[in-house]
């Protein structure tokens, strides 16, 4: 993006940055309650949003022990904004943990799959997953597993056409607001072609629109 | 620690959006400008109206520094209107949302409900915004003083919430396996109260019309057909 782009942007829309990254984190944070499956680690927007967390906690606790009751005041309503987004930060992340515990290889093999540009899993949600798996397999290995004959010991077997690896349930319902008009959406296996047009209210299939909940063209409520 | 809800957001985390929907506010102290995480607050002086995020104007309405200007919606006024169309209008469906802004750029991210000035003093009257329920209802418990007739309003908001949950309730019929059904105008709050219902109740029909929906998926890759496009056969006849 060079200055040109930048100033038309602030020229159209003059919505400060810090907003935008509310909106956006409050966005990711409704996602990963309500879809079923993951969004990919928006890196950019977690290093903005604590970074300026960090740099507002430090500010509080420089001027705590001043006692002037105006100042006191700028401070509690700092900090309420503080904890507010703390909650947001913790709850989007602990509603990530919950998906990596629930099924921990199907989303391993899909943050392998992903573009190394957009992984779906943060360095440390990685490093979580992986030696929290190595323990666990360590575990099973030493207690039964085992025991049981070598073609039975593997915790991925897909033979017989059936995966051991479970996954959510792609197909669930899910609500959407439409943020940019999409056109057609087509619902497989069924004759249903929804238009959707900016501001409706759909309820959907999540298999049928996360293409565009990731591109950030419906938002999930 | 991670997260033991289940999906689906709880009627705190619904008011926890919602006090991020800007209000407007007549300060009656000072306040210097700050620097917040979610963006510059400009100083406030009295008696000059400000627009500020809820959750700010309680924690000021609470210590006595501002008083909170209800949005134009929340005036028995329209709220009567509204009702009215609710019940004698337009009897199946919500009355429409508010208007939206132009969308900006398209490199920027669009703004959504609760970033949308929907509540300010200046919002559009005719029109019940994402968060109407839980808004009334917080504005009507923390600053009932600044209501001319809160107590019209809060009868009018009663009614309204009811004639609205009996169409959610009959909107139950149109429910089917596909999903894909406009649910234009519902608010946050209702949405909470209805979503695993009606999540629920598409889940388990596609579960029971999965075998079907599996063959015709399989018939439809072999003829080499988009799935979009329209089947006719002996599918259509078993409806």
């Amino acid at each position: 993006m060079d200055i040109d782009d930048i100033l038309a942007e602030v020229d159209v829309d003059a919505t400060p940055r810090e907003t935008r990254d509310l909106q956006e984190l409050t966005r990711a944070w409704v996602a990963e309650r309500v879809a079923p499956e993951m969004m990919a680690w928006p890196g950019g927007l977690m290093e903005r949003v604590l970074g300026r967390v960090g740099r507002q906690i430090e500010l509080v606790e420089d001027q705590t022990g001043n006692m002037d009751p105006k100042t006191n005041f700028r401070l509690i309503v700092v900090q309420t904004e503080v904890e507010r987004f703390k909650f947001l930060v913790r709850s989007f992340l602990r509603a990530r943990l919950r998906k990596i515990d629930t099924h921990p290889l199907h989303i391993l093999a899909k943050h392998t799959e992903s573009d190394a540009s957009h992984p779906l899993l943060s360095p440390a949600e990685y490093q979580y997953l992986t030696s929290h798996q190595a323990l666990l397999a360590a575990h099973y290995g030493a207690s039964f597993l085992s025991q049981f004959p070598n073609n039975l010991q593997r915790m991925d077997d897909t033979t017989g056409g059936i995966s051991m690896v479970d996954k959510p349930d792609e197909d669930a319902a899910v609500l959407v607001r439409v943020l940019r008009d999409v056109g057609e959406v087509a619902v497989e296996g069924t004759d249903k072609k929804l238009d959707m047009k900016r501001g409706d209210v759909w309820v959907v299939r999540w298999s049928a629109v996360r293409g565009w909940v990731g591109s950030g063209d419906l938002e999930i409520i | 620690m991670a997260l033991p809800l289940p999906p689906g957001l709880t009627p705190p985390e619904i008011a926890f959006i919602c006090e991020m929907e800007l209000v407007t506010i007549i300060p009656r102290q000072r306040l210097e400008g700050l620097e917040l995480l979610g963006g510059p607050l400009k100083p406030l002086n009295p008696p000059q109206r400000a627009p500020i995020p809820l959750w700010l104007a309680l924690l000021l309405k609470r210590q006595r520094r501002a008083n909170i200007i209800p949005p134009p919606w929340l005036s028995p006024h329209s709220l009567a209107a509204i009702l009215k169309f609710e019940t004698k209008n337009s009897p199946d469906a919500f009355s429409p949302p508010p208007r939206l802004p132009p969308l900006p750029s398209s490199n920027t991210v669009p703004l959504s409900s609760p970033f949308l000035p929907s509540s300010t003093a200046d919002a559009a009257a005719d029109a019940l915004p994402y968060h109407w329920l839980e808004l009334g209802t917080m504005l009507l418990e923390a600053a009932p003083d600044d209501f001319e007739d809160a107590d019209e309003v809060r009868k009018l908001l009663r009614g309204l919430r009811e004639a609205r949950m009996a169409k959610l309730r009959q909107g139950v019929e149109v429910l089917d396996a596909g999903g894909g059904f406009k649910m234009n105008g519902v608010g946050g709050m209702e949405l909470g109260e209805a979503r695993s219902f009606i999540t629920g109740v598409v889940d388990g029909l596609r579960k029971i019309g999965k075998s079907k929906e599996e063959a015709r998926k399989e018939r439809d890759r072999e003829n080499g057909y988009s799935p979009s496009q329209d089947y006719d056969d002996d599918d259509m006849d078993m409806r």
